[in-house]
């Protein structure tokens, strides 16, 4: 009895109930405007997208180095004009002190192999995925009816809780 | 010689030739014993194991005595050692350049091996495990190699010189230096075992289950350690690095990265082993590729073609590095292709919808995350090689490919704990999901009531409710049929690492998104506010020794407790190192750090604040990571390893006779 209540509790209106409210929330939460940036804050995300010229690896963001500390105050100096927005603060900095300063690649030319090759990987792999659950299912000889699915679900709904959760 | 110097270094060196010897002597013992089939050869290994182990504690030893006594005649000494360091930071030096970081490696491999060795000498005469010995003997002898060739810490150095800088200023100014560098390499060195397991069980063409159950708790091992060691780096670099962030997707994290998400996609892709004797190729992959990522991590941060702020020092050791990874690479590759006949696995996969299917689900996700990091780590050095042209792939091309992949993942954690293995249907999924999806939805309800805004973080909060109310499902279900037993076991274990994966998720992305930082310039006795708290300068102190000079300030946030953000000039390498000072709590971090220049006679003080948010959720998300490995190391009531995997999956009888 009970759990034919709680069944009919986890139905599809209630589940449909939850789409509803989370489509709503993350439309108000997204849709929203997450306040004014500090002067500092739109420095640090311009820096961040910056390389330090002489260090590794390292954003202006993240160095102390005293060429990193030069584009830090530079793009304070544009920042606090107010004159440019970050894009043309980031292409004023990358035109003054060279290609090299440039933190993300480009997505032309041979560096958007960087940007292409995961997505390819990603397509290859899943797909690969696929045609191994298409040849399984062929191996396996017979793809089960209808009717043998529905048998299963039968039974599967008996005895939800039926499975390797159980300790043995 | 011993007129010139301390004993440290003639000793040091000859511990290092016995050691060599002996990883040579082990693996010819074990290769000979296995050939003739004579116990008493093979046995020897053990003798040779315990001999270079106890040389790599000699040399190790002899190493921290040279370092103590400050002995300047080695070329090490010289570099890293330093009349005024104090005498932890002193200790820790060792391993705060190449060379010793090797003999570090070495002297944890050693040990391992001697611990493998003694583990399984009843078993010595079992061609499997001879083999997998035989594999570490190799691996050790190639870093004994490495030791007495190019990276010689007992180098002798040029004469006459009686102080040094002290390590890097870095590595002197955190207690962490000596945790997170040993900890970290045990997990790194630790993958060797496995894959020493793997190449056994390819070579004897036993690929069947039975090394299985060992390898894989051998791999949680060093997987814990690896991640607890992450971790600690993440919050070295947080407590330290004065940026405020825990990870900058630097070349030598990646390299420490790489090999932790092959191991993860391991540890989950081996139960579908261990359950239905399947994947038995791909596991054997990602052990080869874990360990040898480890080689090639090491190789492309040590050699100097890539640098980062962790490459303390350079040396030639990539040749030989470079080398050793070909080895493993072309060795296991013919191996594998060898055995592939036998590596057939007889079972299918039903359905995309299962367990089963759920873990390679996360294996593809996996291998594409690895492949995005390994990608973007040596895509400059390709660029440079096709196009002799300089280019620097930093932290927002990871971030933008590691996000969406890291909310795929925590989808999958929604989603896979409840899944059966061989075939879920959606009305046993709208049972087992509505729980833990409302739980999703209320995180969300949370986080717009509290402000939350943008589309990634809020789904990063859903997936993280809905996901750790899945994880709770599980616990809830197990602790309910087995009380405090339903916290161990592989399932429930991994339940709890899951939690602590979702809060390092979640605490990743408030941090990311919604940090706010200002800089304040404070006068004595005026208060500033930022972000609804004031902060006000009290005071100044300055301190000074030989190794550096400190100027901090204090800044009393909210009127209350004092904070002492500083800066220190170490005075040998003329190095200005910023500590910040942090008020943390449930909610937010406040973290303060002090802008040069600092003039303490002008009563003005220029300080950066960073306001952000959770940041204690993800060191305690860290914690229930280790604690939930440990839990998932023990045996849970599972089936009982004597059983055949391939045994039919459940039959209403064997569960009313086990529960």
């Amino acid at each position: 009895m009970e759990r034919s209540r709680s069944s009919r509790l986890k139905s599809w209106p209630m589940w449909m109930l939850m789409g509803v409210v989370t489509v709503c929330l993350l439309a108000i939460g997204a849709g929203r405007d997450g306040g004014p940036l500090t002067q500092q804050e739109r420095i640090d995300s311009i820096t961040k997208r910056l390389a330090c010229p002489t260090c590794d690896g390292e954003s202006v963001f993240v160095s102390q180095a005293s060429a990193a500390v030069n584009i830090k105050n530079e793009v304070a100096r544009q920042v606090a004009t107010g004159q440019r927005d970050d894009e043309e603060i980031v292409a004023f900095i990358e035109e003054r002190f060279g290609g090299r300063v440039l933190l993300v690649p480009r997505a032309t030319g041979f560096d958007s192999l960087v940007w292409v090759l995961p997505v390819t990987v990603l397509v290859c792999s899943v797909a690969g995925l696929a045609a191994t659950f298409r040849r399984w299912r062929r191996e396996q000889g017979l793809v089960p009816s209808d009717d043998d699915r529905a048998l299963v679900a039968r039974l599967l709904a008996e005895d939800p809780e039926d499975n390797d959760e159980v300790p043995r | 010689m011993l007129s010139a110097g301390g004993v440290g270094g003639p000793i040091g060196r000859a511990f290092l030739l016995v050691g060599l010897v002996g990883a040579l002597f082990g693996f010819v013992s074990c290769v000979m014993g296995m050939r003739q089939k004579d116990e008493k050869v093979l046995r020897l290994s053990l003798r040779f194991a315990t001999l270079s182990a106890v040389s790599a504690l000699g040399a190790f030893v002899a190493m921290e005595y040279a370092m103590i006594t400050r002995d300047f005649s080695l070329d090490y000494i010289q570099k890293v050692g330093s009349r005024s360091t104090p005498a932890l930071y002193n200790f820790t030096a060792v391993w705060s350049a190449l060379e010793g970081s090797i003999l570090m490696w070495l002297l944890a491999l050693a040990l391992m091996t001697t611990w493998v060795a003694w583990r399984y000498r009843t078993k010595i005469t079992d061609p499997l495990v001879a083999c997998a010995l035989a594999t570490m003997f190799v691996t050790a002898f190639f870093f004994f190699l490495l030791t007495v060739g190019p990276a010689n810490p007992f180098a002798q150095g040029a004469a006459g010189v009686t102080d040094g800088p002290g390590p890097n200023p870095l590595l002197q100014n955190h207690i962490l230096v000596l945790f997170h560098p040993p900890i970290l390499y045990i997990g790194y060195v630790g993958f060797t075992i496995p894959f020493a397991f793997a190449i056994g069980a390819l070579v004897t063409g036993r690929v069947g289950e039975g090394w299985l159950l060992e390898t894989r708790r051998w791999a949680l091992f060093s997987w814990g350690f690896l991640t607890f060691g992450i971790v600690l780096g993440g919050w070295w670099s947080y407590e330290v690095l004065g940026w405020s962030g825990v990870w900058a997707w630097d070349p030598v994290e990646n390299a420490s990265l790489l090999p932790w998400i092959t191991g993860t996609a391991y540890i989950h892709s081996v139960l579908v082993q261990e359950r239905r004797g399947m994947l038995r190729v791909w596991n054997l992959s990602l052990l080869v590729a874990t360990f040898s990522l480890t080689i090639l991590g090491t190789f492309l941060t040590r050699s100097g073609i890539l640098n980062s702020v962790h490459a303390f020092s350079e040396s030639d050791i990539g040749p030989y590095l470079l080398a050793f990874f070909a080895i493993i690479v072309v060795v296991s590759l013919i191996l594998i292709g060898w055995r592939g006949d036998r590596l057939r696995a007889p079972g299918i996969i039903d359905s995309p919808l299962s367990r089963e299917g759920a873990f390679l689900a996360n294996n593809v996700l996996f291998s594409v995350f690895a492949f995005v990091v390994l990608l973007g780590t040596v895509f400059p050095l390709i660029v440079e090689a096709v196009q002799n042209r300089q280019i620097v792939v930093g932290e927002p091309f990871f971030d933008s490919l590691a996000t969406p992949i890291g909310i795929v993942m925590l989808f999958l954690m929604c989603i896979a704990p409840v899944l059966p293995w061989r075939k879920a249907s959606a009305e046993l999924l709208s049972q087992r999901l509505f729980w833990p999806a409302w739980c999703g939805v209320a995180a969300l309800a949370v986080a717009v009531i509290l402000g939350a805004t943008g589309v990634e973080p809020l789904l990063t909060f859903t997936l993280g409710g809905f996901a750790t109310g899945a994880a709770l499902r599980q616990l809830v279900l197990a602790t309910r049929r087995q009380k405090w037993r339903g916290l161990v076991g592989r399932a429930n274990g991994g339940m709890i690492v899951h939690i602590g994966v979702i809060m390092i998720s979640v605490a990743l992305a408030a941090s990311n998104s919604y940090t706010r930082s200002q800089e304040l310039t404070l006068t004595k006795g005026v208060p500033a506010s930022f972000g609804g708290h004031t902060f006000e300068l009290t005071g100044f102190v300055e301190e000074s020794d030989a190794r550096r000079t400190s100027i901090k300030v204090d800044v009393s946030v909210d009127g209350g407790k004092s904070y002492r953000p500083a800066i220190h000039k170490f005075t040998s390498m003329g190095q200005n190192v910023g500590t910040p000072s942090v008020k943390s709590s449930w909610s937010k971090d406040i973290y303060l750090t002090l802008e040069p220049p600092v003039k303490p006679t002008s009563d003005e003080a220029k300080i950066k604040v960073f306001i952000k948010p959770m940041m204690t959720w993800m060191w305690a998300g860290g914690i229930l990571m280790a604690i939930g490995t440990v839990l998932s190391a023990f045996p849970g009531r599972r089936r009982r390893p004597t059983d055949p995997v391939s045994a039919p999956v459940l039959t209403p009888s064997s569960t009313e006779a086990a529960s």
